[in-house]
């Protein structure tokens, strides 16, 4: 009796210490520099991507779609119809996750937005839900990244997203509903696991190790114009997440979280 | 003491237009419609519009087989020819790209 009375505090220790912050949605892809057109492979997963840890179960996202541009063009695809339903594994443990294979050939920025269903995080008793954004180039003829698409929650890139050395500073603007977010909370995250794309998994071994706790998941503040900055040390993949700042507050009647979510990725100089 | 300040300018107004002012490089990808035609997309690395540029494909012995302009989309479309051939996207002095026929594919 005493030793499952003893194991059970254990494990309510274990699972209150899993911050219910630091959930990161991906929209990963491995390269995004692309030199020609090719058929991306992209995996939508909702996890801890610093440890690899905790995948969490995604419900069908309300919305998954690119926008192509170039010069002055622009053109919206609906990625729905691409969807598929994966299992993903991350330290013995299964999360529902999606995944899509999506064929790019003009050259341009192809800006990838996945709205997400609203999570419900039973620790917190919240909804959240993370609008995310991952662009990728084609061919070196830049497009419209910079421009905000006017989304809920979203991080407006002042630093071309594909084409960051380890060593540059990345910059960006907080947008609630196209407006600027005055000292939104930003949570940035380092993806320590390489994804194993055909085995739908992360690299049993993570790249770097975290002194502290507050290594895993870093945390900024934007300034009263709702700016950022952020000196990339190493190269890969990196998530900033700016928690919310959406206008919408309630999910069937719980709080909503509506996050946004941009990806970036630095490359070292060789 | 005038003529040569004069000199200098005019020295520095002949070296100052001298050079082409836009620092872009010249894009060009092409691939293969699966329809007998081939469509390049053209492009400079600072957004700037190829509209107008000088398209030629040309047969090994350099012989034109067809030439056009790249459209305000950006694009050229012709028709694929059958043996080897070379499509060049030519935007003025270093500012030109040859791209072999055998790299072109759908």
């Amino acid at each position: 009796m005493k030793k499952t009375i003893a194991a059970c505090f254990c494990l309510m220790v274990v699972l209150a210490g899993v911050p219910a912050l630091a959930h990161f949605q991906m929209v990963y892809t491995p390269e995004i520099a692309l030199n020609q057109g090719e058929s991306l492979d992209l995996k939508l997963v909702f996890t801890h991507p610093f440890s690899a840890g905790h995948t969490m179960n995604m419900g069908r996202p309300e919305q998954f779609y690119l926008v192509h541009s170039k010069e002055d063009q622009s053109e919206k695809t609906d990625l729905m119809p691409r969807l598929k339903a994966i299992e993903w594994t991350s330290q013995g443990h299964k999360g529902q996750a999606f995944e899509a294979k999506v064929k790019v050939r003009k050259m341009g920025d192809y800006t990838f937005v996945l709205v997400p269903a609203p999570y419900f995080e039973g620790e917190e008793s919240i909804y959240i839900q993370q609008i995310t954004k991952v662009i990728a180039n084609v061919g070196g003829v830049p497009g419209a990244w910079n421009q905000a698409l006017g989304l809920p929650a979203e991080i407006q890139p002042l630093d071309k997203p594909y084409a960051l050395w380890t060593g540059n500073v990345f910059r960006g603007v907080v947008l609630s509903a196209g407006k600027p977010a005055p000292n939104a909370e930003i949570e940035v995250e380092y993806m320590n696991h390489p994804p194993v794309m055909e085995k739908n998994t992360f690299a049993a071994k993570g790249e770097v190790g975290a002194p502290h706790p507050a290594f895993e998941t870093m945390t900024i503040f934007a300034d009263q114009d709702g700016r950022f900055s952020f000196g990339i040390p190493r190269a890969g993949w990196w998530g900033f997440c700016a928690l919310g700042v959406g206008p919408v507050k309630e999910h069937q009647g719980k709080e909503l979280s509506q996050d946004g979510v941009i990806w970036i990725k630095a490359v070292d100089m060789k | 003491m005038f003529k040569r300040s004069l000199s200098i300018l005019f020295l520095a107004v002949v070296l100052g237009t001298g050079g082409s002012a836009l620092a872009h490089t010249p894009l060009c990808s092409c691939w293969d419609n699966g329809d007998g035609t081939i469509t390049c997309e053209g492009g400079f690395s600072d957004g700037s519009s190829a509209a107008g540029v000088a398209m030629r494909i040309k047969d090994p012995s350099g012989k034109i087989l067809a030439e056009g302009q790249i459209n305000k989309l950006g694009e050229f479309t012709a028709d694929k020819p059958k043996g080897d051939y070379q499509v060049e996207f030519d935007a003025g002095e270093g500012h030109r790209i040859v791209i072999d026929g055998k790299d072109i594919l759908k």
